[in-house]
């Protein structure tokens, strides 16, 4: 088991490393001088614009400031801000360092439970009306873009019935629709694999040999063929994972929440580089993190997967 | 053909395909909406009620009705039209970067397949490490150097579409080197190329048209999403994703335009993944034998 854990940590260094290379080179590589950007009415200023050269790093030779953007990452220094003059990056982000994790972790804690009722639902009455109207609403949940799903409940909920706020982030209730939003996709994802998956198992022979021994069914179901359903359902938690990350940085930009992904789209448009590919680097740690420690969970849970690593 | 003759004859090919996917009534509806929306989209030029780019401050956000299907904008524009070119803008779009990806993903899974040793490898990892980036974070790189606009759309979204091609067109080819036409071609002094391109693609075609459909409804979702968010397509073209961005601040009072281009786009993509999950079923073979 060390091993395997050893070799799934080794085999997170190249995206790493691919993650450090292509933030330093897009920073360094944009349109534009951002000193020049900086000083905008000053630009005769050759006193301060040294001065700003200096403190950004930006007058030292490319491979220098490579090293020293490598040294400073590895203590958690992701350099200074271009558009708030001298004010490191780390401090821009810090008070959204926690918003678009906390809020994908809450949507995928709602979507698990919901999609792998819906598909096992599903699964257990397939090819009724139950199931057909399950599969389009699954559909519609992995089709309708969240931000098109979230015109419409905000329309609905938060306009027409004042069920809850707007927009905004300062209570507990500007949390809900941005979290449904995002579990929405999900969760239909979710149950469209457990109800494939469901029907896999329902057909194999230690659910019939079960179900011959006079086993409920309901036992039939919950100990010997659900518990087969969720490890290759862990396994696409990761992929999820992903996709909710994306989900956070749209969802934010709708519903006006100070998170990461608002901030880097912002800085987008600030022509705030460092802030931007700061918070690239953190999107890429956490997914990575993440299908790191699946990968971790799947080999605990299915032996095999261990013994398949090892070739 | 007599009835005794029908029920001997297995319907093959093209007239079996038809008769199964018009029994797969969630296929049709796809078909049907893609069918629809791709029809708009090629006839917006001539359908379309008015001039989509035109302004008229004397009709802000006029409410659906009889002088404008759809209502207006905040500029007057007429929504309906926008929401036709709009069609245009995101079909185009979807259709370069899926080009693109089935360009790039099939030359370099074949390469890799064919060659083997360090080149394989460089294709496999640089798309593995290309597969360890959300898909959104590629797309806020690009946007970073190039500034937002469609080649950036197109850019990112190739970049993240190729590396799940090149994968499966690799262990396709993988699996064919072992057929005897292959053996056979090599006997004869074919060149690789020419076998890669003459004997192995038209065997891997129909796999990547099933990957490709149902690749579009992600496409175009994505394309959206980033027209959402201002990294996309940009004023004074329209896209549905812009004109729900637009739409928002005015959602209490004119909700039309989020709305109406919220509906286009949520029916669309819903469309291309029905026709595209269709597609898969009654054409993966994996699929059909269970």
């Amino acid at each position: 088991m060390t091993a395997y854990v050893l070799r799934r940590l080794l085999g997170l260094l190249p995206v790493l490393v691919a993650a450090v290379v292509l933030t330093f080179v897009a920073n360094r590589f944009v349109p534009g001088d951002p000193i020049t950007i900086m000083l905008g009415d000053q630009g005769g200023n050759a006193v301060l614009e040294r001065k700003l050269r200096s403190e950004y790093g930006l007058d030292r030779p490319v491979t220098v400031q490579f090293v020293d953007y490598v040294a400073k990452l590895a203590h958690g220094d992701f350099g200074l801000s271009f558009r708030y003059p001298g004010v490191p990056v780390t401090q821009v982000i810090r008070n959204a360092l926690w918003i678009s994790p906390s809020i994908a972790a809450a949507a995928l804690a709602l979507a698990i439970p919901i999609g792998i009722a819906l598909g096992v639902v599903a699964a257990l009455r397939r090819n009724t009306l139950a199931d057909t109207g399950i599969v389009l609403v699954l559909v519609a949940g992995l089709s309708i873009p969240n931000f098109a799903l979230a015109a419409f409940l905000v329309w609905g909920f938060a306009l027409k019935l004042g069920w809850v706020p707007v927009a905004g982030w300062t209570s507990w209730r500007h949390a809900i629709l941005p979290v449904v939003l995002l579990a929405i996709p999900a969760a239909a994802y979710l149950a469209r694999l457990a109800r494939t998956f469901m029907l896999e198992v329902l057909q194999q022979d230690y659910v019939r040999t079960a179900r011959a021994k006079g086993l409920s069914e309901r036992l039939v179901v919950w100990r010997h063929a659900l518990r087969n359903v969720l490890v290759p359902i862990l396994t696409v938690c990761g992929v999820i994972f992903g996709g909710l990350i994306t989900g956070t940085v749209v969802i934010e930009t709708v519903f006006n929440i100070p998170g990461l992904g608002r901030i880097a789209i912002e800085s987008i448009f600030a022509r705030d580089y460092p802030v931007t590919m700061a918070i690239v680097m953190l999107f890429t740690f956490f997914y990575a993190t993440i299908n790191f420690a699946v990968d971790v969970l799947y080999g605990l849970v299915d032996p095999r997967i261990r013994l398949e690593a090892r070739r | 053909m007599s009835a005794a003759a029908e029920v001997l004859v297995e319907p093959t090919g093209f007239a079996d395909f038809r008769r199964r996917f018009v029994g797969t009534p969630s296929a049709v509806l796809g078909f049907a909406i893609v069918a629809f929306a791709v029809g708009v989209a090629l006839l917006s030029p001539w359908i379309a009620p008015a001039d989509f780019s035109r302004t008229n401050m004397a009709f802000i956000w006029e409410p659906p009705g009889n002088d404008f299907a759809l209502g207006t904008d905040a500029l007057g524009r007429d929504v309906l039209s926008r929401l036709m070119v709009g069609a245009a803008v995101s079909l185009t779009v979807a259709l370069s970067v899926l080009a693109i990806a089935l360009v790039v993903g099939t030359a370099a899974g074949m390469t890799a397949a064919w060659r083997g040793g360090w080149f394989d490898a460089f294709v496999m990892r640089t798309a593995d490490i290309t597969f360890a980036f959300p898909d959104l974070i590629v797309a806020i790189l690009v946007a970073a150097m190039l500034g937002p606009g469609i080649p950036t759309v197109i850019l990112s979204l190739a970049l993240v579409s190729w590396p799940g091609i090149a994968r499966l067109t690799r262990s396709l080819v993988l699996s064919l080197r072992n057929e005897l036409f292959v053996d056979a071609a090599i006997v004869c002094g074919t060149k690789p190329a020419t076998i890669l391109l003459r004997h192995c693609l038209p065997n891997i075609v129909p796999a990547l048209i099933v990957r490709a459909s149902v690749g579009v409804g992600f496409v175009v979702m994505a394309e959206a999403t980033l027209s959402f968010l201002g990294l996309g397509v940009q004023e004074p073209l329209p896209s549905w994703g812009g004109m729900i961005r637009d739409g928002l601040p005015a959602l209490r009072s004119d909700p039309h335009l989020t709305l109406a281009a919220g509906t286009a786009l949520g029916v669309t993509i819903i469309g291309f993944n029905l026709l595209g999950d269709g597609l898969r079923d009654l054409l993966d073979p994996r699929i059909r034998e269970r």
